[in-house]
């Protein structure tokens, strides 16, 4: 196969395609995109997150000077000075240790803690709440589409194929819907089978291009074009071994992952707008311990993928706001195992150069149990509505919250700067 | 029911089966379909009728549909009757296939009280059974489950999906297949809800596949019932508000308002038997774990997708008020949990339960004491206070005899069966259809074969294959056997289609645009590709079988045997035509290494090997290079063409 030979003598230069060598089409396209400015530079990127399992907000992010608590959590609660302790971000509410890397983002204003989010429907099980913050209509399972898809609906702009990506096996209940959104495990698989492992599957992609480039199907063609173009596209952001920015180190674990596939994405300038990853292993009914332990494990994974993604965009962090959500909080108080169970509110975190930051916002009461909901549960007093909307909103532009959340009349809660 | 009544419902019974009868013995020779009119030959028609009806031909099949006549087979499929030896076969094995839904549930628990049982017979607690090493609580689990007869959760999801690709695959019984999986769609659950995952395999044959070819009434009577339904939309925890009057309370009010003696014997038995009553169900509540505790109250979901999916459409005409008064109505359908409080509900049943307004059906139980009683109005009808079960069941009369049921049915049916877009004339016809036969499916779906709108130039090759039939079309294309493995299934998930999760109640959706994105596209494409080249486990076939061994010499005498072979409907030309200049154009090569030196410096060196390639075209096709049919047969399972039905 000499033509491929060439390619790769000639160093870099944009043979991807398939093996053989690519159509001559597809060449003189990605030798165009190699020299043209890039057309999405610029634009505004959502990054959101799921915690699924319902994450312990009492733990992330602990009200410490509440002496109700540790009635309520005698083996979990956690102390605020001495080894292990909690990062005291305002003299109130305390970062769980494993949290560390938010201090600093914390501090600089860029991080904000929302406390006290949750859902107006009142179900403890994870389907249940997952699917409703994912279709963003509490209480409604026929909601058709997903909020995240809704709210790439009022983009009201071209796309790419990468418009909205999921970094997830299958296509996620957020982001269901009419609006195109690719769902895809590993950027890697995203590609025809190479030369390596199918003998002669250059020529074989090369037939299919041109029978895509051809057919008298529109939508198959364009779907087609649309797919070459990501393949050959993915194929130049893979040739490089990925070096993150800034020292930047993610966690081995699917999470990190996701977050670097995402950076590499935005770095590519495919026209990337709205992501969503995911983190599974909150439901820490058992054991879930203090600064070690299971919790620990997960937060740690949480706020070192996330330092590792900031820090890895570099200049372009202002383009960029993370959001992160899980479908419930857990029990004020802890269980007989060392665990908590379903409960109501919990918290999350914005992280972005426009948010509020240094702040943590939302209302929580003093934890009595006469303040707590069903007299178990830390109440919800900020929609996530309120808190999606916002961000998604005033990040990306979208106005229409009617649309965005069908039936919500709630107001935005102020978090970013316009 | 008066006795004058239930007479004359006999006779009207009677006569009916003799109608059916007469009906089934002296059937006429069925009706030409009418192609023709439409300018289709009858293979061409053939090869439609596949397209529609089946999961994909095989090879042979048209010629088999001529053979037989297209009307006779249509009026066999419309039937079911078909032997299907070769599916039952490859069923042997299933466990569960047979086992009533409430012996699914509970031979294969939920992993999660799976892991708790298994703690505490081993003696543990919960924080010890976590400390256990992946393989000591692996171990203690699978003794637990030993023990006890039960079997492992993902076994059964592994049969559900392994059972449903089969039969797509193998069963002559095509089209009761394909409408099973439309209707199972259109009654969607979830496997991700874990309550209803263990019922889905008893739903989808108990609920769905026995009524696809019948009254959609019995369909809709037995999603309503079915625990996976109860489950998934809530209805099982709907229960009448705190203070409402109950059905309970009706049937014992006569009995409490007695005068005298007898009345205040009546009281305090009823005094007590409610307290009894409320101790257990504190009782059973305690055993529940506290965030998994119903909760008091009605619960709209299932009554608001009842109205909106399975029947009336969204624009069917109910208001939020219908959508209200639906679940009151729905209040107290429930299902009877798989376990010691389950075997308690039953022994209970058994001794008073009936007399006081309970039904019990199975894993079905109607709560007396949980269904509002009070008076309905709905769709504009009342419904009188004092109702018990049969409210429910007059709701769904109500609901499946509705125009604008005929109408939201008649869509769907159309959209999956002819067209994205298809006319409203055909939506009209079989929806007029649907309502004069009472909603006999198997009269409406033998409307749409007979309407010319089937067989217009429009809906030929109009639909995109959702990826399950194009893995499933892909398979009988190439004869394959088939085992349902891990592999083949992850590439349908990859193509986009999670077989049984779905998430949402809408089920997948049926329109092109939705299948169709650079993802699914690619995987698509892929699939193909390692399919033909026998790269997916559990998938066998024999290609030079496929073309009565005749080994094609050339890339050309390949593409002119196996396009036509693999693409039976007449469309072959555009595929063929655009793939042969590519394998035979000599001027392609040079071409692309003119290209190639644009886009690249150019470099003596790598001229020369250029030199060293034979001409294209110059060897033994298939002999130099045994994967260079399976390469040209993938190409074409990934092509545009195939992608169409």
């Amino acid at each position: 196969m000499s033509t491929r030979r060439a390619f790769l003598k000639a160093g870099g230069l944009g043979l991807v395609a398939m093996g053989l060598g690519g159509s001559p089409l597809f060449l003189h396209r990605t030798a165009r995109a190699a020299a043209a400015p890039a057309r999405y530079r610029g634009r505004k990127v959502l990054v959101t997150l799921f915690q699924r399992g319902a994450m312990d907000g009492l733990m992330a992010v602990t009200p410490f000077t509440d002496l109700h608590l540790r009635t309520h959590r005698p083996r979990l609660a956690m102390n605020a000075v001495g080894d292990d302790a909690l990062i005291d971000l305002d003299g109130r509410f305390g970062l769980h240790p494993a949290l560390a890397p938010f201090k600093p983002y914390f501090d600089e204003g860029r991080l904000a803690v929302v406390h006290g989010v949750g859902s107006p429907d009142a179900t403890r099980s994870h389907f249940d709440a997952q699917d409703y913050m994912e279709t963003g209509t509490p209480g409604r399972k026929g909601t058709a589409s997903g909020w995240l898809n809704r709210a790439v609906g009022l983009l009201g702009h071209d796309a790419t194929p990468f418009q909205s990506v999921a970094l997830t096996p299958a296509l996620p209940r957020s982001l269901y819907g009419p609006a195109p959104a690719l769902a895809v495990g590993n950027l890697d698989d995203f590609a025809l089978p190479p030369s390596s492992a199918m003998d002669g599957a250059g020529e074989a992609g090369q037939s299919l291009e041109a029978l895509y480039r051809q057919t008298s199907q529109d939508l198959l063609r364009s779907a087609g074009a649309d797919t070459f173009e990501a393949v050959h596209v993915l194929e130049s952001v893979r040739r490089q071994p990925y070096r993150p920015a800034g020292g930047a180190r993610y966690p081995n674990s699917p999470l990190g992952g996701s977050l670097r596939q995402i950076v590499q994405l935005i770095k590519a300038d495919v026209g990337l707008e709205v992501a969503f990853a995911e983190s599974a292993g909150w439901d820490t009914h058992v054991q879930q311990g203090t600064a070690r332990g299971s919790f620990a494990r997960q937060a740690a994974d949480l706020a070192q993928s996330i330092a590792a993604f900031w820090t890895d965009l570099g200049a372009l962090q202002d383009q960029v706001t993370l959001m992160t959500m899980t479908e419930f909080g857990r029990t004020v108080a802890e269980n007989g195992s060392g665990g908590t169970d379903h409960g109501r509110a919990s918290c999350l975190f914005v992280l972005g150069n426009a948010v509020e930051g240094g702040r943590v916002h939302g209302s929580v009461p003093a934890l009595a149990l006469e303040h707590l909901e069903d007299r178990r549960d830390l109440p919800v007093t900020t929609d996530f509505r309120a808190v999606f909307s916002e961000v998604a909103g005033t990040h990306l532009g979208i106005a229409h919250d009617e649309v965005l959340f069908p039936g919500w009349t709630g107001r935005r809660l102020p978090l970013l700067k316009g | 029911m008066k006795p004058r009544l239930l007479i004359l419902t006999a006779f009207l019974v009677a006569c009916a089966a003799l109608l059916g009868m007469a009906a089934h013995d002296a059937a006429p020779p069925p009706e030409p379909l009418p192609y023709a009119d439409a300018g289709l030959s009858e293979r061409e028609a053939a090869a439609h009728l596949l397209s529609r009806f089946t999961f994909g031909a095989r090879p042979g099949d048209v010629d088999r549909l001529v053979a037989m006549g297209l009307e006779t087979w249509l009026e066999r499929q419309l039937r079911a009757g078909f032997s299907d030896r070769a599916l039952d076969e490859k069923l042997a094995p299933f466990k569960a296939l047979d086992l009533t839904a409430t012996e699914t549930a509970r031979t294969y628990p939920n992993p999660g009280m799976v892991a708790r049982r298994a703690a505490r017979e081993g003696g543990m607690s919960a924080e010890e059974m976590q400390n256990l090493d992946g393989s000591a609580r692996r171990q203690q689990i699978r003794a637990y489950l030993e023990a006890n007869g039960l079997r492992p959760q993902r076994e059964l999801v592994g049969e559900l999906i392994g059972q449903k690709l089969l039969r797509a695959v193998y069963t002559e019984n095509q089209l009761a297949e394909v409408l099973t999986d439309f209707w199972f769609n259109h009654f969607n659950v979830a496997l991700q809800d874990n309550q209803a995952r263990p019922y889905v395999l008893a739903y989808e044959r108990d609920a769905v596949r026995p009524h696809v070819l019948s009254a959609f009434r019995a369909m809709l009577g037995a999603t309503a019932r079915h625990p996976a339904m109860l489950l998934y939309l809530d209805n099982a925890q709907s229960t009448a508000p705190e203070g409402t009057r109950t059905t309970l309370d009706a049937r014992l009010e006569p009995l409490e308002n007695r005068r005298g003696l007898g009345g205040r014997l009546a009281q305090r038995r009823i005094q007590e038997g409610r307290q009894r009553m409320q101790r257990e169900q504190q009782q059973a509540l305690e055993e529940i774990p506290e965030e998994f505790r119903p909760r008091r109250g009605v619960n709209e979901n299932y009554a608001r997708e009842l109205m909106e999916l399975h029947t009336l459409g969204v624009d069917g005409g109910y208001t939020q008020a219908d959508v209200e008064a639906v679940a009151r109505a729905f209040t107290g359908w429930t299902v009877v949990p798989p376990n010691e409080r389950g075997e308690r509900v039953l022994r209970r049943m058994d001794r008073q339960g009936e007399r006081a307004g309970f039904v019990l059906e199975g894993a079905f139980l109607f709560r007396a004491d949980a269904h509002d009683a009070t008076e309905k109005t709905i769709l504009g009808e009342t419904f009188p206070a004092g109702g018990g079960l049969d409210e429910g069941e007059r709701v769904l009369d109500l609901l499946a005899a509705h125009p604008s049921t005929a109408q939201h049915l008649a869509r769907k049916l159309a959209v999956r069966f002819v067209s994205d877009a298809p006319p409203e004339a055909l939506v009209d016809e079989l929806a007029g259809v649907f309502l004069a036969t009472g909603g006999d499916l198997r009269a409406v779906v033998r409307a749409l074969a007979y309407s010319p709108h089937f067989w217009q130039e429009a809906a030929l090759r109009a639909k995109v294959k959702t990826p399950f039939e194009l893995a499933v079309s892909s398979l009988r294309a190439l004869d394959a056997d088939v085992r349902p493995t891990r592999e083949l299934v992850e590439w349908i998930d990859k193509m986009g289609q999670p077989l049984y999760r779905y998430q949402a109640p809408t089920g997948f959706p049926d329109e092109a645009d939705a299948w169709i994105n650079a993802g699914a596209l690619l995987n698509r494409m892929n699939f193909g590709l390692h399919l033909a080249t026998g790269k997916v486990d559990g998938v066998r076939f024999d290609l030079l079988a496929l073309n009565r061994h005749r080994e094609p010499e050339t890339v050309e005498e390949a593409l002119a045997a196996y396009v036509p072979l693999l693409l039976p409907e007449g469309d072959a030309a555009e595929t063929v035509d655009l793939l042969l200049p590519m394998a035979t154009d000599p001027g392609l090569e040079a071409r692309l290494n003119a290209a190639t030196d644009e886009a690249a410096s150019p470099d003596g060196d790598d001229r020369a090997d250029l030199d060293d390639r034979p001409p294209p075209g110059d060897e033994a096709f298939a002999a130099a290079n045994p994967d260079a049919l399976a390469r040209v047969v993938g190409v074409i399972l990934g092509a545009p063409a195939f992608q169409r039905r």
